[in-house]
């Protein structure tokens, strides 16, 4: 018997993507998920830009993870440039990709992931039924977009950063207000982390190594090592151990870490660094049914709604150790150089390199984003995934897989501007 | 937000409520999160709307007609011209949402630089990925009105569906950043030397760009009146290069500068 499935344009995911499966025999023999998003080959025109102009450019790659890019690249050309942004700088940034964090969290489990579990096409479709969930998230959101807002100037594509500081800085007022705002979602954010422990997720494991930035101190965000079950290395080895390459049917990159598919985001996060989060957020876990480490794909869901109630406290404690002052911008000494960078942002690690002239040029750029890591492992877990629901009507069962690639939260805008402008 | 949707539902229940899509074609759906992102108003938004197609964030569609479709992204492919051809007939008013949508925006930046590069990836790839130059939405279909900006202002998008759903006729702000940005008492960018494009490109933004202490990079495309050249001198005369304020005019709306449009015409013709 052979299946045939087509999934084109898969809803309530962030771009646009399409999957062909074809199953004889109860074997998978084609699993191709394809991003149908057009090349947008940011990386070529990065190219001849100057340094500073980056940061603006590449954080038009995407719209919900625009102060990801923003802050990664700012951070490659400081590690070429060799500025080291002080502590007031740091922080600000880190508040400022807390923010996004939240609110992408938000929007990724009330509006796509949700309706699933609950049986709606859509979150819109839940507001009458559901209504304090749905209200629930919007205040989520709200907050998280209140902090990029004070923090980096606007709430979408920010604007108030640049290589060696901020061109400008919050106002304290506009912080006492984002800890009020915090201190009143505190509890949604509880809210949300109970929510998603008591879902019924499909019992699935698929064992793949786990990938994220780590350090000893904390719940590593802007730096540390990369790290997963096997090893350990420096950002700046990034290119000995993953290897992007192109699949002749679809307009993104898919990245491999020695040779095998592996998975980030917030359930690799949890599973590398657990330990490290905040005492509110280990007792979401602990008083659920799930623990760190998990192989369960299913449960990145669950995984973003304890980073929401994590972020929700890390957003507090630096904004009681912020103490604001104006600072100057450091200034860069322009001479050819060579920078990486990279930082967790909503849906895994996000790499920026970039090579400059003498002038301050780039003359190269190479960008590596998460669901363009993620990519080759949800094809994995889709694979290992069909045998046990072959049997299911066809609907349940696109269901099922729907359900699967949307647990990623992958990003197809982001995944398709890979495209080198000099492969050969 | 003061915009009294409670209010508005009174009134519109007599009417059949529009019918709205929100489609995305190439782009980075920050449009698309900027009319999600008004927290406050997107629930009572339903009630004097209907949407009937969202695919972000929405599993059913109805595609069988719209009254206003808003269509964030450019095209970038075959793919985007089919479908925004397809919506484009079956809509009545079709809204450019987004600098991508309204001039390309920074993915159609490429067509400027490193041209080179580019004609070696056609070459190799191009054919595959069924690839099209990069280029606005109304380059390949009429468009009845544009909500410009990356991203777009969230409280414009509202107020534009507030005003076709009352049957008024929205108006096009024309008036530049400048304006805004005075009355904001920003210390102004041009007289302390910089790049900044705020008298040549149309506002609505609240100069939000200059308030948090970045110039202008016109992202919301050129006033009726702009005057490019006078600004081009002014801004050599303060010691920046030509290149440079050429380029940084066409990092967002290149194609919809004077001299590519007219470029653009004759490519229609020819």
């Amino acid at each position: 018997m052979s299946r045939i499935i087509k999934l084109n344009h898969i809803t309530k995911i962030e771009g646009h993507a399409s999957l062909n499966l074809s199953i004889k025999d109860g074997k998978v023999k084609v699993c191709e998920l394809q991003a149908t998003e057009g090349s947008r080959y940011f990386e070529g025109l990065l190219k001849g830009n100057d340094y500073y102009e980056a940061s603006e450019l590449s954080s038009r790659i995407c719209g919900i993870c625009s102060c990801a890019h923003t802050v990664t690249s700012i951070q490659a050309m400081e590690n070429a440039l060799g500025i080291k942004p002080s502590k007031q700088t740091v922080l600000l940034r880190e508040l400022l990709t807390i923010g996004e964090r939240i609110r992408s969290h938000a929007t990724h489990l009330y509006f796509l992931a949700l309706p699933d579990y609950v049986g709606y096409e859509s979150a819109l479709a839940m507001a009458d039924k559901y209504k304090k969930e749905i209200l629930r998230a919007l205040r989520i959101i709200k907050l998280g977009n209140s902090i990029v807002k004070v923090v980096g100037g606007r709430d979408l594509h920010p604007v108030s950063l640049t290589v060696g500081g901020f061109l400008k800085i919050p106002l304290e007022e506009q912080l006492a207000g984002l800890k009020k705002e915090l201190s009143l979602v505190k509890d949604d954010a509880a809210q949300t982390g109970r929510l998603f422990a008591k879902l019924k997720y499909p019992n699935f494991i698929n064992k793949t190594e786990s990938s994220s930035l780590a350090q000893n101190s904390e719940f590593a965000t802007l730096y540390g090592d990369i790290k997963s079950e096997s090893r350990a290395f420096m950002q700046k080895q990034y290119k000995k151990y993953f290897k992007e390459y192109h699949e002749e049917y679809a307009t993104s990159n898919f990245v491999v870490k020695e040779g095998k598919s592996y998975r980030v985001g917030a359930l690799a996060r949890l599973n590398n660094n657990h330990k490290l989060l905040s005492s509110n957020a280990k007792k979401i876990i602990s008083s659920s049914r799930i623990s760190f480490p998990n192989y369960n794909p299913f449960i990145n869901n669950f995984a973003q709604a304890v980073e929401v109630v994590h972020f929700v406290d890390r957003a507090v404690q630096i904004i009681n150790s912020l103490n604001l002052k104006k600072e100057p911008i450091k200034k860069a000494r322009l001479r050819p150089c060579h920078g990486v960078a990279a930082i967790e942002v909503p849906r895994g690690t996000l790499f920026h390199e970039y090579e400059l002239d003498e002038n301050g040029i780039i003359t190269y750029a190479n960008i590596i984003t998460p669901t363009a890591q993620n990519l080759r492992n949800i094809q994995d877990d889709i694979r290992a995934f069909l045998p046990q629901i072959m049997n299911l009507p066809e609907k349940k069962l696109i269901l099922e897989i729907e359900k699967l690639i949307r647990a990623y939260d992958p990003c197809f805008s982001c995944s398709t501007h890979f495209l080198k402008v000099n492969f050969v | 937000m003061g915009l009294c949707l409670g209010m508005m539902r009174l009134r519109i229940i007599k009417m059949t409520k529009p019918k709205v899509g929100f489609y995305g074609i190439t782009g980075c759906a920050g449009c698309l999160l900027s009319a999600i992102f008004n927290e406050d108003d997107i629930l009572p938004l339903t009630k004097i709307v209907d949407i009937v197609a969202f695919p972000f964030i929405k599993e059913k569609k109805d595609e069988s007609g719209f009254d206003i479709v808003f269509m964030e992204g450019l095209v970038a492919s075959k793919e985007d011209l089919r479908v925004l051809k397809e919506i484009r007939e079956k809509t009545k008013v079709l809204v450019s949402l987004g600098a991508c949508a309204c001039t390309g925006g920074v993915p159609a930046f490429r067509n400027f630089i490193q041209h080179d590069d580019y004609q070696r990836l056609v070459f190799h790839k191009r054919m595959k990925l069924e690839d099209l130059e990069p280029s606005p939405i109304d380059k390949h279909v009429k468009v009845e009105y544009y909500l410009p900006g990356c991203p777009p202002d969230k409280n414009e998008i509202l107020t534009f569906i507030k005003d076709l759903a009352l049957g008024k006729k929205p108006k096009r702000y024309d008036k530049p950043v400048c304006f805004e940005c005075r009355l904001n008492k920003n210390k102004c960018f041009l007289d302390k030397g910089e790049l900044c494009l705020g008298p040549v490109t149309v506002g609505n933004c609240n100069s939000v760009c200059v308030n948090g202490g970045l110039v202008c990079w016109g992202c919301r495309g050129p006033t009726p009146d702009a005057n490019f050249e006078t600004l081009i001198s002014l801004l050599h005369e303060k010691g920046i290069d030509i290149v440079n304020i050429r380029d940084r005019m066409k990092a967002f709306v290149g194609l919809k500068l004077p001299e590519e449009e007219k470029k653009n015409e004759q490519d229609y013709k020819t």
